[in-house]
């Protein structure tokens, strides 16, 4: 898994890209863990070069979206196929606010 | 009626070894990259359980791998020598709130919902898990 992170004054924006699994879920954990603990509530994650995204990738962004809500939201942007299947055979598809383009997430706040 | 066999380490590291095979008889089965993804994510969510709740802080055992194919069917044999667990069970339906969504099983949830049949059986201090997935092949 490949990750970058942009803070912007508003909101900040993780970039993902490859597999995030059981065996990678936890540097995403962390690192999403030091945003929202900086008070960083408003949160974007790029998925669309994400190649695989299993049930470990997904709870920690579902916990991470409990986190954030009530002071912010975490959304996801521009999905890749993939992303978007584990996102909805999980059922958590519904959670998420998912946005085109990175740009129309970071928008919205 | 090709089969693939793969013996992996029972680690996390390892599951993408697991799920390149399963892609590889997804494609001997014809599946498309939509559903021969949900079962590499239905296989690997099979491993995770065995190498966190059937090996756990035990010593690493592996895990045998053998995957069927035949046009429009995929079935994987997954094996290891962990206490039993059975992931056949089908997960009772949690209830869905959206200020505190349920984060636990989601993994056999995935199992489940992608593959069409999923058994189990304890065999000779040996676990035996059997997934398959029927895509129907359109009439012509």
């Amino acid at each position: 898994m490949e990750m970058q992170i942009l803070e912007y004054k508003r909101a900040a924006v993780v970039t993902l890209a490859g597999r995030i699994d059981s065996s990678t879920s936890a540097d995403l954990e962390t690192a999403l863990q030091t945003l929202i603990d900086k008070g960083k509530r408003n949160l974007v994650l790029d998925m669309a070069r994400v190649e695989f995204l299993s049930s470990s990738g997904l709870r920690v962004l579902v916990n991470a979206y409990k986190a954030c809500k009530g002071t912010g939201e975490l959304c996801v942007a521009q999905p890749s196929e993939r992303a978007a299947s584990s996102l909805a055979i999980a059922g958590v598809d519904t959670l998420f606010t998912v946005y085109p383009t990175r740009e129309a997430a970071v928008a919205s706040f | 009626m090709p089969i693939r066999r793969l013996t992996i380490p029972g680690r996390l590291d390892q599951i993408e070894a697991a799920c390149d095979c399963v892609e590889a008889g997804a494609r001997d089965a014809g599946f498309d990259d939509s559903t021969s993804y949900a079962c590499q994510l239905a296989v690997a969510e099979a491993c995770e359980n065995i190498v966190k709740h059937g090996y756990g802080a035990l010593q690493p055992g592996e895990i045998r791998v053998a995957v069927t194919a035949s046009p429009g069917e995929l079935t994987v044999l997954l094996e290891d020598s962990g206490p039993p667990f059975n992931p056949a069970r089908r997960p009772r339906q949690q209830p869905w709130d959206e200020d505190d969504p349920p984060v636990g099983g989601l993994g056999l949830l995935i199992i489940h919902r992608v593959m069409d049949r999923v058994s189990y059986l304890r065999r000779a201090g040996v676990n035996r898990l059997t997934m398959r997935k029927r895509v129907p092949r359109a009439s012509g």
